[in-house]
This record gives structure tokens, C-alpha cells and sequence, in this order.
């Protein structure tokens, strides 16, 4: 099994060695240089249902994954606590704060929106540690931000299959895994049936397109719209 | 091997260290879809080509085949694997999903899209299955680009099922190989401009929300032998006119810019405050720009010429460099590969051109342009016959003033095909999969 330490110092100098392989360029933070569509004007096409499996919570208490992907709209996105990428997790969930207080402002909005996030590192991030993690995001906050483990990284893979989330650990040269964690960042955006309507890779982490796109799904549940897949259906 | 780990220079759309970029710009490295992770700074280890069957030369199958790139390679310059899809479906183009592990490829004959693992092993890539509803569900046949969208791919067409002929839209899948939705190519008129439904490239500026579609022909005219089909002057008359401005958001067109002469392939600039795009029109060997203008809207200009149109050097694949600086043009009749000097994009400039064989289709090049790959195909039907029909990939290295040949693959020899599209891949010698780490 996937096993690593979590001596920072280690992680630094490990990453400091990989980078000397690697060819860097310079990080690029989303760029929007247009005028988002206003919410409820376009449709969001039906991606990918979620596949249902249970995780641990930040208190180790088993959670059924659904349990947390139906019933409201749900920004889900894969992290791991000690991610020092600025433009990794950090970001991620930087941008997510910007758009929680931006949910906030509407009561009725932030009733129906929840976040999500699960670690794709379950050996360090135990359920311990995502309750440490979890007081940044969830103190004094009233809009729903719930951090997920698994027990064992093979109860993680399905889940990370399911989302096609690919991540890779770099190692040493004797095989063995190193703290250096590679995944591509994105957040899925769910609809209260649990689908995926949106999936925001670094170049769409736009937050006012996320917005826009959340009311859009709260404006078409309100209006008992039954959804995307009505375009294929027509060709069909 | 230890040599590749460290020549493969692989940036990655990661967490941690290397940095989460948006690409500067694209490039065949630099022309894949923004949304990709890994794009190949370094040295790609292996060029991976696919290939139309024929009949009697081998197996005859269309087939994804496998060079090695790597200079350090002992096995550099040669086919290390090739894997056969057992038909011929005119093997075309493929496009990486946005994790850059499977390699979708299309057959515009077929309509089917092949579907390769090249991420567990990128020296032997697995076919893990082929969709074949495209028709079916969307009504539209001739899967073109393959343009990688997070978590989908976005398919663009050149054909319908009903007429076979131009009109065809884009269809939307997963990753997992289900349909999402269809959307028809605009035939309203839009800013004034009249949409003729054509479709083949598409290529996506996520800071401008703008989505843009070329112009090809359908199944009728390009499974259609070229000398007959020249001689046709009514058949000659249904090609792409024009492109399409969409809004990605709503995928709803917003303007239709009329540009004749078939244009193709699309090429984004985007380095920090660029705000175009370059395409070249096949039939009048033209490029034109495709530009905002300060109030928002777009607008297509030509700006440059392609050799003498008179001749039809017929400009198939362009190349742009990876900050926008340059474009590599090649023009199949004569089998000639042009560059040009894009420092500025409304005056392109000619500064070199190279003479590559009897004919010339597809160019790929390197993140850094040191290293750039050609091959011969067009169409079954469109390449040369008898001795000018030479079937190859040919690899060059690029000093900023000449071309010098590397190495090459005789694609008739080999007994492999007509080789048409490449992607690159690279080993990933430092890491390992989580999968792969808790078996």
C-alpha cells in the first residue's frame, strides 16, 4: 500500500530534486477576458453520473459518497492536505473560499450548495488530520464544506476512477514513493441528482463563471427543468 | 532508460511542484487543446502515427503505430510497436483526453473512434475500445478533431448520414465513451454572414470563451478520387466557406466570418494579451487572421499567400510555434514545408521553405520547435499515384534557419500504410500511478 511521511521538510527537498528534471514553465493563473452568460440562459450538459461508494469523514464515521453528491449542488474536487503548488490545491480551494462568500450573500442560494473535498492521499490524511485541515474552510461559516478520506487507498481508486482523476506519485530511484503527488486540478460542479453538469479544469477556475453556473442549476431545479440530455434525445 | 528520465521533460498540469499552467500558447505540442495536462517541454520519447491501411501492403488495417523519438534511444528512429484496428475506416486524425492518457482516433470513412491507452505504456499502446454510435446518435459521420474538453471530448464532423455531404455538426462525449449532446454546424445567417453548416477544425481560447469551427467538405468529396473530383465543377462547389465564432459557455454560434477556400486547421495565439487566431484556406492558399476587434466582435482577414495559388499547392496542416512567433505551412501538391515569420500575425512573412518529398500532409512540432515530423498522407483518395505516391514519416531538426533530416520511416516498406496524424508522448520514468503503487 501507498504509504508516505509527512515531514515537510522532506517534501521540500524532494520537490526541489524533481524540479531539476522537469522543464517548468512559468504558472499561469485562469485568465477571463470576457462577460460571463447570465445564470439560467444556457443549459449544462448531463456529464457523468457518480458512482456511490462510501468514505470516512472528517470524524472517521463512514459516509455513503451519494449522501453528499444528491440533494444539493455540490463543487467536489480532489486535494491532499500538504499540496504547496500555488496554482495546485491552494488555488483550488482559494478560489472555492472567494466563491463561498460570494454564496453566502444569498441565503436561499447557500442552503442548497455544498462542497466537497476528498483527499487523494488517504495515508496522510487520516481523518484526524482532515478535521485540523477542515477548521480554515468550515469555522464560523454556514455554507456546507465537508472533507473526505477513504481507508485505504485501493477503497480510494474506484472513486478516483469514477472521476477520472489520474493521480501519480513520483519515486525514487530504488521504486519506492516519494511525497510528490501529481493530479490534474479540477472541480466538478453536481446537480441535486447527483450529475456532473460541469468539470473546472485550472483554465475554467473562473469564479463568477462558477457562480453563474450554479445559479444556473438552482434556477432550473426552481423551475423543475429536467435537465440535459434533451439535445441527444432530440437526435435520436 | 535513465537517459530518457532525464531528457523527457514532462510539464504537468499538477498539484504540487510543477506547476498547474494554462499553456502559453498551443503547439503541435503546441496545437493540442489547452485543457490538456503534460503537454512535452522536453524531449518526447516516442511520435505515435495513425496510419491508413491498403490493401494488400500488410494487414491492411488502419493501425496506430509507434516511432521512437528519442535520440538517446537505442532504438531512435524506429517502429518499436504498431497496433492494428482490423479495417480500414480512413484513418485520419486523434486528439489526447485532457489527462493525456487515452488517444481517441477517428475514421472518416468508418465513422468509428478508437480509443488507445497510451499512458500505462506509451511504447505499447493498448486499443481499449471502439465507439461506433456516433452515426447512430448524432447523425452526423466523419469524426475529425478530437479536441479534449475536462472530463469529455469534443468531436468535430465533416459529414451526415442523410446526404453525405457537408453539413454536419460536433458531437460531445465522456471520457467514458458516452454520448452527451450533438450540435448542428450554423446554416442561418449570422452577422450577416450565411452559415453553410460545414465543420472539420476547433480549437478553444478559454480566456475568451470563444470556441471557433473551420470549413472542409463531406463524404461525397473527400472519399471521392481527387482527379475526378477537380474535374467536377459542381462538386467543387461544396466546400467550407466559412468559420464559426461560438460561444463555448452556451455552444451557441454568435458569428459566422466568411472565409473561402475551404479553411482548416486552426491555430490559437495564446501568449498573455493576443486575441487572434490563424487559419489556412486549402483551396485559395491563403492565410487569414481571425481577430477581436475592440468591441468584442470577431472578424477574418487574409493576410498572407501560400506559394502560387495559381499551382493549387493545396495547404493541408499548419504548425504554430509555442509562443505564436511562427507558423510551419505544407502544401501537399508540390510536397513543400513553408515557415513563416508571425512576429506580426497581420503581415505573415515567408523565410524559409524546404522541398520534403513528392508529397506532404501532417507537421508536428516540439514545445521548444527544435524538432519537427512530417508525413505524406491526405486522403486514400486525394494522395499521388505510382512512383509519386511516397508513403513516410520524416523527422528534422530546426536551427531557426534550415531544416536537417533526423531520421525517416518508409511507411511502404514497412509495410504499415499511409501515415496521416502524429501525437507525441513521453515515458514517465519518475512516477508511478497510485493504482499501479498499491498493487
Amino acid at each position: 500500500m501507498f504509504r508516505v511521511s509527512r515531514r515537510v521538510a522532506a517534501c521540500v527537498s524532494i520537490l526541489a530534486s524533481a524540479q531539476a528534471a522537469v522543464d517548468v514553465s512559468p504558472a499561469t493563473a485562469p485568465r477571463m477576458e470576457f462577460t460571463p452568460l447570465a445564470p439560467g440562459t444556457y443549459q449544462l450538459q448531463a456529464i457523468q453520473s457518480v458512482e456511490d461508494t462510501t468514505l470516512l469523514d472528517e470524524r472517521a464515521r463512514p459516509v455513503r459518497l451519494s449522501a453528499l453528491t444528491k440533494g444539493k449542488i455540490t463543487l467536489l474536487t480532489f486535494f491532499y492536505t500538504y499540496c504547496v503548488d500555488p496554482l495546485g490545491c491552494p488555488f483550488a480551494h482559494q478560489t472555492l473560499t472567494l466563491l463561498r462568500d460570494r454564496i453566502l450573500r444569498d441565503r436561499e442560494l447557500a442552503r442548497e450548495v455544498r462542497f466537497v473535498g476528498i483527499s487523494c492521499d488517504p495515508g496522510t490524511d487520516t481523518p484526524d488530520v482532515l478535521a485540523r485541515y477542515a477548521m480554515e474552510f468550515t469555522r464560523g461559516s454556514r455554507l456546507e464544506w465537508r472533507f473526505l478520506t477513504a481507508r485505504s487507498v485501493s477503497a480510494l481508486l474506484p472513486v478516483l476512477a469514477d472521476f477520472g482523476q489520474d493521480v501519480s506519485v513520483d519515486v525514487d530511484e530504488s521504486g519506492r514513493a516519494t511525497r510528490a503527488l501529481h493530479h490534474m486540478l479540477k472541480v466538478f460542479l453536481i446537480d441535486h441528482r447527483g450529475r456532473v453538469r460541469e468539470i473546472y479544469s485550472l483554465a475554467y477556475l473562473q469564479p463568477q463563471v462558477m457562480l453563474n453556473d450554479i445559479r444556473t442549476l438552482h434556477l432550473e431545479r426552481r423551475s423543475g427543468f429536467a435537465g440535459a440530455g434533451t439535445a441527444v434525445r432530440r437526435a435520436q | 532508460m535513465r537517459q530518457s528520465s532525464q531528457c523527457a521533460a514532462v510539464v504537468a498540469n499538477v498539484c504540487v511542484c510543477f506547476g498547474s499552467a494554462v499553456p502559453d500558447a498551443l503547439a503541435d505540442e503546441t496545437c493540442n487543446s489547452p485543457y490538456i495536462s503534460n503537454l512535452i517541454k522536453g524531449q518526447e520519447d516516442f511520435v505515435h502515427v495513425w496510419t491508413l491501411g491498403v490493401e494488400g501492403l500488410g494487414d491492411g488495417s488502419d493501425k496506430l503505430v509507434t516511432v521512437d523519438a528519442n535520440p538517446a534511444s537505442k532504438t531512435y528512429g524506429k517502429v518499436v510497436d504498431s497496433i492494428s484496428v482490423g479495417g480500414r475506416g480512413e484513418a485520419h486524425h486523434m486528439g489526447f483526453t485532457d489527462d493525456r492518457k487515452f488517444l481517441w482516433a477517428g475514421g472518416l470513412d468508418d465513422s468509428e473512434i478508437h480509443v488507445f491507452d497510451v499512458g500505462t505504456n506509451p511504447s505499447k499502446p493498448k486499443l481499449l475500445r471502439t465507439i461506433t454510435d456516433l452515426p447512430a446518435k448524432t447523425k452526423f459521420v466523419g469524426p475529425h478533431t478530437f479536441y479534449a474538453l475536462p472530463g469529455r471530448m469534443l468531436i468535430g464532423n465533416l459529414s451526415n448520414t442523410a446526404d453525405k455531404g457537408g453539413v454536419t455538426g460536433m458531437a460531445l462525449y465522456n471520457n467514458k465513451g458516452s454520448l452527451i449532446a450533438r450540435y448542428d454546424m450554423p446554416t442561418a445567417s449570422f452577422g450577416g454572414v450565411q452559415g453553410d453548416g460545414y465543420g472539420y477544425d476547433i480549437a478553444i481560447n478559454p480566456a475568451k470563451n470563444v470556441l471557433l469551427t473551420s470549413s472542409f467538405a463531406g463524404w461525397q468529396n473527400y472519399m471521392r478520387e481527387l482527379g475526378d473530383l477537380i474535374k467536377d465543377a459542381e462538386a467543387m462547389k461544396h466546400f467550407g466557406n466559412t468559420m464559426v465564432v461560438w460561444n463555448l459557455k452556451s455552444m451557441r454560434p454568435t458569428q459566422v466570418l466568411r472565409v473561402p477556400g475551404a479553411p482548416l486547421e486552426i491555430r490559437w495565439s495564446l501568449a498573455p494579451g493576443q486575441n487572434w487566431a490563424i487559419t489556412a484556406a486549402a483551396l485559395t492558399a491563403k492565410l487569414w487572421l481571425i481577430k477581436q476587434g475592440a468591441g468584442g466582435a470577431w472578424s477574418a482577414r487574409e493576410v498572407g499567400t501560400i506559394g502560387d495559388p495559381a499551382q493549387v499547392p493545396l495547404p493541408v496542416d499548419i504548425s504554430i510555434t509555442a509562443a505564436g512567433k511562427g507558423l510551419w505551412v505544407n502544401t501537399f501538391m508540390d510536397g513543400t514545408t513553408h515557415y513563416f515569420d508571425l512576429t506580426d500575425p497581420e503581415h505573415p512573412k515567408q523565410t524559409y521553405q524546404r522541398r520534403i518529398g513528392t508529397q506532404v500532409n501532417m507537421i508536428s512540432q516540439s514545445w521548444d520547435g527544435k524538432r519537427v515530423y512530417m508525413t505524406s498522407s491526405l486522403l486514400a483518395h486525394w494522395d499521388k499515384k505510382g512512383a509519386d505516391n511516397e508513403q513516410f514519416l520524416r523527422a528534422f531538426n530546426w536551427d531557426g534557419h534550415a531544416l536537417t533530416p533526423a531520421f525517416e520511416v518508409d511507411f511502404t516498406k514497412e509495410k504499415l500504410g499511409r501515415p496521416h496524424h502524429m501525437k507525441f508522448s513521453a515515458r514517465a520514468n519518475q512516477s508511478r500511478t497510485l493504482a499501479a503503487l498499491a498493487r
